[in-house]
């Protein structure tokens, strides 16, 4: 049958091209992210009828098929678990890094070191006016100091906050575009090249999605996408084609509170989460910075008196205010000092309020070892966080190659299908001018 | 249908990851190299930049305790010169006491020696109300200026305290400012207590005094002088030690401060050699690299179609 011939080889020809067309179409979106590979499923087709008495099987060549995507919905979502893991560290080492910038760039620590040397200092010559000047000029610089770290843990808080503010644009959208892709897939038809562009949108949505919160998502037969928040209560964030709306808010001492549709919620994971804990992090550091210039505050003002000064009168407060924010010189005179103790003579020399002050301030309970001690738990935590994120990078990144080895397009795997392609399309012409040789033959006969 | 494959993308986001590691060693060895720190931020090393502020603290208790040593030097230095000058009063009373107890001397002489023995007294007075560099009086405790005060009668009053006030110039080490007035002028002569004033002012006045043996009384008044220059050579010797004391501590806080300063290095300077070392390691590593990776990324099989 010549003519049948022909229909199957022009069947054959016609898959070979649709298929170098998806070849090719692999290879142009060899680096484009998130886009799975595709392939043609085809199929035999077979014709079957009675014609006159004798049933019979009509062979017809190949039938092309739909497009067909890679499968791999597990392992994005442990891709999604891992970039949400992952975004949650690195968000919140982010936050915690600028902390420890303004604590350790701001030299507090130096700076109250350095007011206990000028104590220190005037032991040798206490009725020094130059001595007694540098020493509340230590003092001024540390009440500085304080404000400044405290406003730069200020504007830390800030940071971090505005860095909520956008990551809620980033949810709320790509949450949006999600119902929409739910909405266009429910039109899609199976097989077809839309459908498989809209999936690849809906994962990139998703994974996007992923980085910003923890999500626990459920996808139906037709691939419609029901999305989770990941944390308690677990909220519904998109279902069909309605989106929740996700939203934050910042209670009076600064930390973040999410919600989902007006319902509060804690998140998990994800660089919301993180920077959630950044911020309660930066918080608590500004509450025990405070602590610790109160303590500075309370031992130097206590020290003043129990002393006299240098006219004899009884010692005044040195530092007014109650923390870090607020700290403040209350006399920039330095007679004003009270290194004597208490009933000494005007002019007296005496040292005893002073050895008590420096004592004071060095001592285990003191600002300088709290101060070493905040120092240190906050390096400490960083550098503990800074472990776990290497560990989770780790994770996502094999994660990522795992993925990839499923979806990703091999240029070298392509080149061989276009080597087999283009074979299997002179195979089919060759059938064909084969077939119309036969029929030559045929009807060349006398 | 799944295959599994090498996709062309995994293989270069392996390679730029890997690269990517490499040039973030060899930065970071840069910079440490660059900035001569091997520490860039607490979190670097928590426990190491814990001991480095440590470090700091007790540098700057160094350099305030070196500041300390040198003034207390100082002030101890003068307090010596002050009362080597006592001493020199003292010698030249005893030589005149000496001379009026001996030599037979009409009431003029005597008249001349009662005068320079006042005269004596007063620069005495002089001495010891002495003031250090920043106007603080040697002798006079922890109390303000003037050490001695000059009563209505001429007798010379000690306005001071009895403490000399402590510097401490090394950890647990304190030592006291200097001598107070009473330990230089004051002693008991026969289980009277006396001083070297009225030592003075009295041999002046008995000499004066027509009713009195000038010799016997010039005899008398040698023992007083005698004291007092035990007593005056007694707290030199005193500040002597202190002094050399304080030399000692000041020689042990050079040391100590270049201990401090290696125990310092130890922990935040970079290791030149061992960085170059491991930078030049990064840098190889990384060429090799690029290398390999623009061989391998040029095989294709599109070569071939």
């Amino acid at each position: 049958m010549p003519t049948n011939l022909i229909t199957i080889a022009r069947s054959g020809a016609a898959s070979a091209r649709a298929a170098i067309e998806i070849s090719a179409q692999n290879i142009a979106n060899a680096g484009t992210p998130d886009y799975v590979r595709r392939t043609l499923a085809n199929s035999e087709l077979v014709g079957s009828g009675n014609i006159d008495f004798d049933a019979q099987s009509a062979f017809s060549g190949v039938r092309i098929g739909g497009v067909q995507r890679a499968d791999v919905d597990v392992l994005q979502r442990v891709v999604r678990d891992g970039i949400s893991d992952l975004a949650a560290a690195q968000a919140e080492i982010a936050g915690l890094r600028v902390g420890e910038i303004a604590l350790e760039e701001t030299r507090v620590f130096e700076t109250l070191v350095d007011f206990e040397s000028a104590l220190l200092l005037l032991e040798s010559d206490p009725s020094d006016p130059a001595l007694r000047t540098g020493t509340v000029e230590a003092a001024r610089l540390l009440t500085q100091t304080f404000q400044f770290a405290e406003g730069s843990l200020e504007d830390a808080r800030d940071l971090t906050a505005s860095e909520v503010s956008a990551g809620i644009d980033v949810v709320n959208g790509a949450a949006g575009e999600l119902a929409q892709i739910n909405v266009a897939l429910v039109n899609a038809r199976e097989g077809s090249g839309g459908r498989a562009a809209l999936l690849d949108a809906r994962d990139a949505a998703l994974k996007e999605l992923a980085g910003e919160v923890g999500i626990e998502t459920t996808f139906d037969l037709r691939g419609i996408a029901e999305v989770r928040m990941a944390g308690t209560p677990s909220l519904l964030l998109v279902s069909g084609n309605m989106a929740s709306r996700f939203d934050a808010g910042f209670a009076a001492s600064g930390s973040a509170q999410f919600e989902v549709n007006g319902t509060p919620l804690t998140l998990e994971n994800g660089a919301m989460a993180g920077r959630a804990r950044a911020l309660d992090r930066l918080i608590a550091l500004s509450g025990e910075l405070d602590a610790i210039a109160a303590n500075v505050i309370t031992r130097v003002n206590n020290a003043q008196a129990a002393g006299a000064a240098l006219d004899g009168s009884p010692g005044q407060p040195l530092f007014s205010g109650t923390g870090a924010a607020d700290i403040a010189l209350a006399f920039d005179q330095g007679a004003l000092l009270a290194l004597a103790q208490s009933g000494s003579l005007p002019g007296s020399r005496d040292t005893t309020n002073l050895g008590n002050l420096i004592a004071s301030i060095g001592a285990e309970t003191g600002p300088v070892a709290e101060l070493d001690r905040l120092l240190l738990s906050h390096a400490s935590r960083i550098a503990g966080s800074e472990a776990t994120r290497d560990g989770l990078a780790i994770i996502a990144a094999s994660n990522q190659a795992q993925l990839l080895r499923q979806t990703g397009v091999d240029l070298d795997n392509e080149a061989a299908s276009l080597i087999r392609l283009q074979q299997a399309f002179e195979a089919n012409s060759r059938v064909i001018q084969v077939a119309s040789e036969m029929f030559d033959t045929i009807l060349s006969l006398n | 249908m799944i295959q599994v494959s090498n996709p062309t993308r995994a293989f270069f986001e392996r390679a730029i990851g890997q690269m990517a590691g490499l040039r973030g060693a060899i930065e970071t060895s840069q910079t440490q190299i660059a900035t001569g720190e091997r520490l860039q931020r607490g979190s670097d090393d928590p426990v190491g930049a814990s001991r480095l502020r440590a470090l700091a603290r007790l540098e700057g208790r160094g350099v305030s305790e070196t500041e300390n040593a040198g003034r207390l030097a100082q002030d101890l230095a003068q307090a010596d010169l002050a009362i080597g000058d006592v001493i020199g009063v003292l010698q030249r009373a005893r030589d005149l006491a000496i001379a009026a107890a001996n030599d037979p001397i009409g009431a003029n002489g005597r008249e001349a020696i009662a005068r320079e023995l006042e005269q004596l007294e007063s620069e005495l007075f002089t001495r010891a109300n002495s003031l250090s560099v920043t106007q603080a009086p040697l002798f006079g405790g922890t109390a303000a200026a003037p050490a001695y005060l000059r009563g209505p009668g001429g007798a010379v009053v000690y306005n001071g305290n009895n403490t000399s006030g402590a510097v401490p110039i090394a950890s647990r080490t304190e030592i006291e400012r200097g001598v107070t007035g009473p330990q230089v002028f004051e002693f008991t002569l026969a289980g009277v207590p006396s001083d070297s004033f009225a030592v003075l002012s009295g041999l002046a006045a008995d000499l004066r005094n027509n009713a009195v043996n000038p010799a016997t009384a010039a005899r008398d008044a040698l023992a007083g002088i005698d004291a007092a220059i035990d007593t005056a050579n007694r707290s030199q010797t005193v500040i002597g030690t202190r002094l050399a004391f304080v030399e000692d501590i000041q020689i042990n806080q050079e040391e100590r401060a270049i201990e401090r300063a290696q125990q310092r290095s130890a922990i935040a300077d970079t290791d030149l050699a061992e960085t170059i070392a491991r930078l030049q390691q990064t840098l190889t590593a990384l060429e090799a690299s690029q290398a390999s990776f623009a061989r391998i990324s040029s095989l294709s099989l599109f070569d071939v179609v």
